[in-house]
């Protein structure tokens, strides 16, 4: 296609598809938490229209790449679109990891006492400000004004289980690493081998990363246990989210380098996809530190 | 000063991961050739920060996690 012409494409369903899926999907859910008989159902039906919409529609954009509709304009507007997802992402993370240093170095030390002590409120009988907080009350206390909370017996140990996927997710990076040097070198077999790695080790992070959810939860580490169970869950479980997206958009990249839909010079949909698992891996190395160890 | 080690590390890693952004969002074979070289020092500094926080965890430089921020408690 000639530079000078922008790219425009036909017309599509996939949008308004998309928009009922994820309708259905919010509508189902919360009327789930509301405990309506049809919400699950419908959780599962709204998921489903999002999923084949995806496949429908990103198989198109593979399809129209892989017939050489696009030119360099379409590729740069690619390139922007990755940049506001990112921009996006980074915004989503940074928040929680927000949230997470303001609980512990400002509020919980406040609720302590800290500072000039304005901030302190006569809290309940026992209260102390610790980080994690397993010391401050006995296990299955329910508080002064009545909710039944989950105080954790143990603390999440960062050696482990965490060291041990931090380990594995280093060792993606550098398995995908030398597929993206495969890659660039033109060297299929190679790309094939390390992507496989690559999938196989981002599978064993989960599988550990739910073993270790298993063993904080009989610990009583609740999204419940007050401000470092809520913080620990919506960060690692946030992340393990984004794992399992990674991992599904390796495994894409797998079937489409099978295919031969990438050469040495042009192959923008590995480099988006790797990008994001650098990203991913750098965000739990984040987590390893800031959640787990100091 | 471990901590301090640390922190810089972990600002080199964002900042190749940055750069690679950078290339990537340029494209062509020059944003391309970037994004890889960038993606090379965040995964090399990445195992160094690994290798650094095992060391001063083992040699008791950094201490896990827990902190007991009311002084009336015993640690």
């Amino acid at each position: 296609m000639s530079e000078k012409q922008y790219y425009i494409p036909d017309g599509t369903y996939w949008p308004i598809i998309g928009s009922i899926g994820i309708s259905i999907l919010l509508i189902g859910f919360a009327n789930q938490m509301h405990g309506v008989s049809w919400g699950s159902s419908a959780m599962v039906l709204g998921f489903a229209i999002t999923i084949f919409m995806l496949f429908g529609w990103l198989g198109q954009v593979v399809n129209e790449s892989v017939n050489g509709q696009y030119n360099q304009q379409v590729d740069r507007s690619f390139r922007w679109g990755m940049s506001w997802f990112i921009f996006s992402e980074v915004m989503f993370f940074a928040a929680f990891f927000g949230a997470l240093f303001y609980a512990r170095t400002l509020s919980v030390p406040w609720l302590g006492g800290a500072d000039n002590n304005v901030f302190t409120p006569d809290l309940w009988n026992g209260f102390s400000a610790t980080w994690q907080q397993i010391a401050f009350t006995t296990p299955g206390t329910t508080l002064q004004s009545g909710t039944a909370i989950s105080i954790p017996t143990k603390l999440v140990e960062a050696t482990g289980l965490p060291a041990l996927n931090t380990i594995l997710l280093l060792l993606s990076g550098v398995t995908l690493t030398f597929a993206h040097h495969a890659l660039r070198s033109s060297k299929r077999n190679q790309i094939i081998g390390w992507l496989v790695a690559t999938i196989a080790l981002g599978v064993a992070f989960l599988g550990f990363q739910v073993l270790e959810y298993g063993h904080a939860y009989a610990d009583g580490l609740k999204l419940t246990s007050g401000i470092y169970g809520s913080t620990f869950y919506m960060l690692t479980g946030f992340h393990g989210f984004h794992v399992t997206l990674g991992v599904i958009m390796l495994t894409v990249i797998l079937f489409r380098v099978q295919k031969g839909h990438f050469d040495a010079d042009n192959h923008f949909a590995f480099e988006g996809v790797a990008w994001y698992w650098h990203f991913v891996d750098v965000v739990w190395l984040g987590l390893f530190v800031f959640v787990y160890w100091v | 000063m471990s901590s301090v080690i640390i922190i810089v590390i972990i600002v080199g890693i964002l900042l190749a991961l940055g750069s690679g952004l950078l290339g990537l969002l340029r494209g062509g074979s020059g944003g391309s050739d970037k994004m890889f070289r960038s993606l090379v020092i965040r995964v090399a500094l990445s195992l160094f920060l690994f290798g650094v926080l095992m060391l001063s965890g083992y040699m008791g430089w950094i201490e896990p996690n827990i902190v007991v921020m009311d002084a009336t408690v015993a640690k």
